[in-house]
């Protein structure tokens, strides 16, 4: 467990005298006469965190004053008065927790009710699994906050978590501290799940914890993804990461801005079931759906990650031009809408327990699987459908994508952002008529896909899920400690008599001269902002040609 | 050698480690002692030398006696445990009941303010009335270097402005505000303002331009750097004025006038004072010449180069200059009818001002923000011509003439006026030919004096500090959390041809988001977790957590073109802290 107090106590010696308090600095030769709080404070710097010390004197003392207690005695730490910056000591081992406890403690923030309808069912069961395969590696506890004579009534949500340990907020407690309060000290580790993509960004404010922030590819939320991530790129802390389940994720944020170190892909585990043989799943699909030509013609399974509108427009042109094949969508959004397209598609999401149990029907009679590789088509799907041994072309920007490298082939993709992209109907349409007839290659991609399935199983998500939390608790203890100048600057404005004119600039105090701007501002931001925030606001400068920042 | 009995500071000697201390709170420091300093601590106060020797000597012998007697006085020498000069603190405890003020003036004898005989530079003289007039209100304590009593509810206190900040705690419990004086060589002012518990300081400004832009710029880091709750004070409206280009806030800048001493700066028989001067000079024209007269130093600056050709223009009148010497002006062959009248003690200056028929102040240096003689002329009821710039025309309201100036709006090496010495010479022909207009110029100049009294004064510095002290308290902490991030590239832009594209290259690259979280994790805004803003208010809460909002004031101006809408900005900034502490 850290004790994030930076500093630790000099040598000293506390006294009251007057009926005031005071501590005297043994190695600085200071005296700093201490009111109430701070007096309290000091005694248990040196041996608690900041939340203990909260958590220990909120009864006696205002939040405020305590805080303010803390900020007066680190301040003066910061001059070198009664406390000095802790040493950062150099630490070989990784995660050392399984040394005191096998299983690292992990918060998971999760508000079950509230977000049953931002994702399709199957991300919502993708999210379980993986709860409940970490839960065996992992102690995981989430928050909830009730009321005085609350009959718990998430509590009901999370008994299918199994091992979800649920810590009871009380409102009053509530009222005094938002929720990330109550993850600063006791965790290893934060999973945000990013449910509705809002209400996580908070918990980046509790320091050292390692963060990391498993990101789900929704087409449902496409329009308002690009903003959201960066704002959450702009959140990150070093040892934090953000995880996205599939490569093209990871190719998308890239582009938007978010750097190859932030972001780590860790696809979920997938199902499949025994299989029952590509003719007996055709005349499955054929009779459930009532259409004749899926026993006779063969299936182009299209797993979608499209925004509905293109999607619709594009599958429909698909379809058209090939009046020859039997079209197997899935597609979530369009599933719910019930959208009529032409004869020889069929539109399909599983809902629940039962529509899920017949999706490895119609997969096994896929002959080729067909899926843009854009945010909103999930992987593990894809994955899947290719399971029995079908392989897949894939509408992409950068080539067939890692996870179903040689098993299959690649349609160019003209994407310019999310619901805007072009693909050649043509090409398309060749691509998919060329895999579907029999060739050494297909067959080889068809072993190809065959294999896949034992590379991605939950077990292995975890892990490295877990193995992010080790490097990120591991980064935190070798931060080094940020410098603080010691010469105060003062922002003022200045008249040069020479040429008449008045100008910003910094006088720093101790040398008494004046300095640039643009290096006192690094100083005052980097106080409170990441590195990555202090390049954002000299980057959108340094777009103004006509500021001083962009000298 | 070190001589007890002695007054010690108040002490706490304690054991830590094995080791003594004395921990001395007057000086917030502490001191290793060896057992045996510490025993003669112990007598210190109640025994001579030879008595502590003879107590002590059972238990040490005699060299390490003498040996801490060494040690001890240099401590003393640092100011160390010892009190220098007088015990106070009776003396102090028993007047308990009136505030105190600390009065931080390095550099300039604390006694000088009370030998009224040794200020000849009218801001000296200005800070020697207001001080005896504060004592009515306040006890003033002089942060000096020893411990003295030096009039009636006037103290001379061992503080060490280097010590301010260690003991700003106690100055804060002890005094209700400090007071202080604006140079413009000097800096040892600006750390204080960082040190949050020091109480309110009044920043008196008597010479707020000029200097070859020394003045300005130091003022300019003054007003950055002071805290929401100090202020300046300058003699006259002109100063806020002034600043009014270069800030945007000038409620810092606070009008405190200078007071005369209008019982001793008084009319007297006129006829009177012109024999009584003329016989000191040994120039009868004085009784029989009409007469223009100068107080002042005798320089450039103080208009001493227009005043000899204002001589050279009307040898038809008598032109008088009191003042120190005549200068560089000595050496020169003056005009037959400029007269040297001498310096003259203070006593002495009534009758010197009243042997002037008119005063002519030509003063063009950036220190006239009054012109404390002019008033002192005003209060004998002579009229005066005074240039029209800066603050001095507002002293004399419609009291005397105001002669065309050319202003600078930025000194010229260290002027910043050029009075015109035609409309002077014409202002005085009028003001000697009309006696009519001169009574009445006359009476109005001794009626307006009266109204400006160091009593005035000394009220309004108090009322300063109440209003200052009032500021800090409603002063809000700044505990936002605000994060930088990027905008995505505008899609909608982009689709939309050349011309829409390059518009969306204009668009804002990074924005601010507050929180609803601020630092302490308390909700302190309800409804949403995060609200998009500008960067650059983003980046004005930032700064406001370790700068002022006039250092933000300077940072704007660097960052946003348009000073209306930077103006915009900060104030949303201060509203929102203010809103959500």
């Amino acid at each position: 467990m850290t004790t994030n107090t930076p500093y630790r106590l000099h040598r000293q010696h506390k006294f009251e005298h007057g009926g005031c308090k005071y501590v005297a600095d043994l190695e600085s030769g200071d005296i700093v006469q201490l009111n109430d709080v701070e007096w309290e404070i000091l005694q248990r710097y040196d041996t608690q965190s900041r939340y203990q010390i909260v958590e220990g004197l909120k009864e006696r003392h205002k939040v405020v004053s305590i805080f303010e207690g803390i900020k007066r005695l680190e301040q003066l730490g910061a001059r070198g008065k009664l406390l000095r910056p802790i040493e950062p000591i150099a630490h070989e081992v990784g995660f050392d927790l399984p040394e005191t406890n096998s299983n690292p403690k992990l918060l998971v923030p999760f508000h079950f009710t509230n977000e049953k309808g931002a994702f399709d069912y199957i991300t919502n069961l993708n999210r379980y699994q993986f709860l409940m395969h970490l839960g065996q590696f992992a102690a995981l506890e989430t928050f909830q906050f009730s009321e005085a004579g609350d009959s718990n009534p998430e509590q009901k949500e999370f008994e299918v978590f199994g091992d979800i340990r649920i810590r009871t907020i009380e409102s009053k407690e509530k009222h005094t501290f938002a929720a990330p309060w109550y993850a600063i000290e006791g965790y290893d580790g934060i999973l945000l799940l990013s449910q509705l993509l809002t209400d996580d960004p908070l918990y980046y404010r509790v320091p050292d914890v390692p963060i990391v922030h498993c990101i789900e590819g929704s087409q449902k939320l496409q329009s308002s993804l690009s903003k959201t991530f960066l704002t959450l790129y702009a959140f990150q802390k070093p040892n934090d990461t953000f995880v996205v389940k599939a490569s093209w994720m990871k190719e998308w944020l890239g582009e938007l801005g978010v750097p190859a170190k932030s972001v780590r892909v860790i696809p979920d585990g997938i199902n499949t079931v025994d299989p029952i043989g590509k003719a007996l799943a055709k005349q499955h699909t054929a009779a459930l759906f009532e259409k004749p030509m899926f026993a006779q013609q063969p299936i182009v399974g299209l797993i979608s990650g499209f925004e509905p509108n293109y999607g619709v427009k594009l599958i429909s042109a698909f379809a058209r031009a090939n009046p020859h094949l039997a079209i197997f969508v899935y597609d979530p959004v369009l599933a719910e809408h019930s959208v009529n397209l032409s004869n020889n598609v069929v539109i399909f999401s599983a809902d629940d327990e039962e529509t899920l149990s017949v999706l490895p029907i119609f997969f096994q009679a896929l002959d080729l699987v067909c899926f843009p590789a854009i945010p909103g088509t999930p992987l593990s799907l894809v994955l899947e459908a290719m399971a029995y041994g079908t392989p897949c072309v894939a509408m992409t920007k950068y080539g067939l994508p890692p996870e179903v490298e040689s098993a299959g082939a690649a349609v160019k993709l003209e994407w310019r952002g999310l619901g805007n992209f072009r693909v050649s109907m043509s090409e398309l349409s060749d691509a998919v008529n060329q895999w579907l007839k029999p060739s050494p290659t297909r067959a080889e991609c068809k072993n190809v896909a065959r294999d896949l399935a034992p590379k991605f199983t939950w077990e292995k998500t975890v892990q490295e899920v877990l193995q992010l939390f080790a490097d990120g608790y591991q980064q935190t203890t070798n931060a080094p400690i940020a410098e603080k100048t010691l010469l105060p600057s003062i922002f003022c404005r200045q008249y040069d008599p020479g040429t008449g004119t008045t100008t910003s600039g910094v006088y720093r105090l101790g040398t008494n001269r004046y300095e640039h701007l643009e290096t006192a501002l690094v100083e005052i931001l980097s106080e409170h902002h990441t590195p990555t925030e202090v390049e954002f606001v000299f980057k959108h400068f340094r777009g103004k040609s006509s500021t001083p920042v962009a000298k | 050698m070190i001589n007890f009995p002695k007054s010690l500071h108040q002490l706490h000697i304690f054991e830590e480690e094995g080791r003594l201390y004395a921990a001395d709170l007057d000086k917030a420091r502490i001191v290793e002692l060896s057992p045996v300093m510490a025993d003669i601590l112990k007598l210190a106060e109640t025994h001579a030398n030879d008595k502590i020797i003879q107590t002590l000597k059972s238990a040490y012998n005699e060299d390490d006696i003498f040996e801490a007697f060494e040690r001890l006085e240099v401590l003393e020498k640092e100011g160390l445990l010892f009190n220098r000069g007088e015990n106070l603190t009776e003396t102090l405890a028993l007047e308990s009941e009136r505030r105190k003020l600390l009065v931080a003036i390095p550099g300039i004898s604390v006694d000088s303010f009370f030998d009224i005989e040794t200020l000849y530079a009218g801001t000296n003289m200005a800070l020697s009335y207001m001080f005896q007039h504060l004592t009515k209100y306040v006890d003033l304590h002089f942060a000096g270097n020893q411990n003295r009593k030096l009039a009636d509810n006037v103290y001379e206190v061992d503080i060490s402005i280097d010590d301010f900040g260690r003991l700003s705690r106690r100055i804060n419990e002890t005094y209700f505000g400090i007071l202080t004086l604006h140079r413009d060589h000097e800096t040892w002012l600006l750390p204080l303002y960082q040190h949050k518990e020091l109480p309110p300081m009044l920043v008196q400004c008597h010479a707020p331009r000029g200097h070859g832009g020394n003045a300005l710029n130091s003022m300019l880091r003054h007003y950055a750097a002071m805290r929401d709750f100090d202020a300046f004070t300058a003699p006259s409206d002109y100063v806020r004025e002034f600043y009014s280009d270069y800030v945007w806030d000038t409620s810092f800048f606070k009008t405190l006038p200078n007071g005369v001493d209008s019982a001793l700066f008084c009319p007297m028989d006129k006829q009177e004072a012109k024999r009584e001067l003329a016989e000191y000079v040994g120039d009868a024209r004085i009784i029989t010449t009409p007469t223009v007269g100068y107080l002042s130093r005798v320089q450039s600056e103080k208009g001493a180069s227009v005043y000899l050709k204002l001589a050279e223009l009307n040898p038809h009148l008598l032109f008088l200059i009191a003042g120190p010497s005549l200068g560089r002006y000595g050496s020169r062959e003056l005009p037959d009818n400029l007269v040297y009248a001498g310096f003259h003690p203070r006593e002495k200056l009534p009758m010197v001002y009243n042997a002037f028929d008119v005063y002519c102040f030509l003063s063009m240096s950036g220190e006239e923000t009054f012109g404390l003689t002019v008033l002192e002329a005003m209060a004998c009821g002579v009229p005066p011509i005074v240039p029209n710039f800066d603050g001095v025309p507002s002293v004399v309201g419609d009291a005397g003439l105001i002669a065309d100036a050319e202003n600078f709006d930025q000194d010229i090496g260290t002027l910043v006026s050029y009075p015109c010495p035609i409309d002077f010479s014409e202002k005085i022909n009028l003001l000697l030919n009309d006696g009519e207009m001169r009574e009445n110029l006359s009476q109005k100049a001794r009626e307006r004096a009266l109204s400006f009294t160091w009593d005035k004064t000394a009220q309004r510095i108090i009322q300063f500090f109440e209003e200052l002290r009032q500021k800090r308290q409603l002063a809000s902490p700044n505990n936002l959390i605000n994060v930088f991030a990027p905008n995505p590239p505008d899609v909608a832009f982009a689709l939309k041809g050349n011309e829409l594209a390059n518009q969306a290259q204009d668009q804002p690259r990074c924005r601010s988001i507050i929180l609803s979280m601020n630092e302490h994790y308390e909700r302190c805004l309800m409804r949403d977790i995060m609200y998009s803003q500008k960067v650059e208010i983003g980046l004005v809460l930032s700064f406001l957590k370790n700068h002022t909002p006039r250092e933000a004031e300077a940072f704007l101006a660097a960052i946003v073109e348009d000073e209306a809408e930077a103006q915009v900005i900060l104030q949303r900034v201060q509203g929102l802290i203010h809103a959500t502490a």
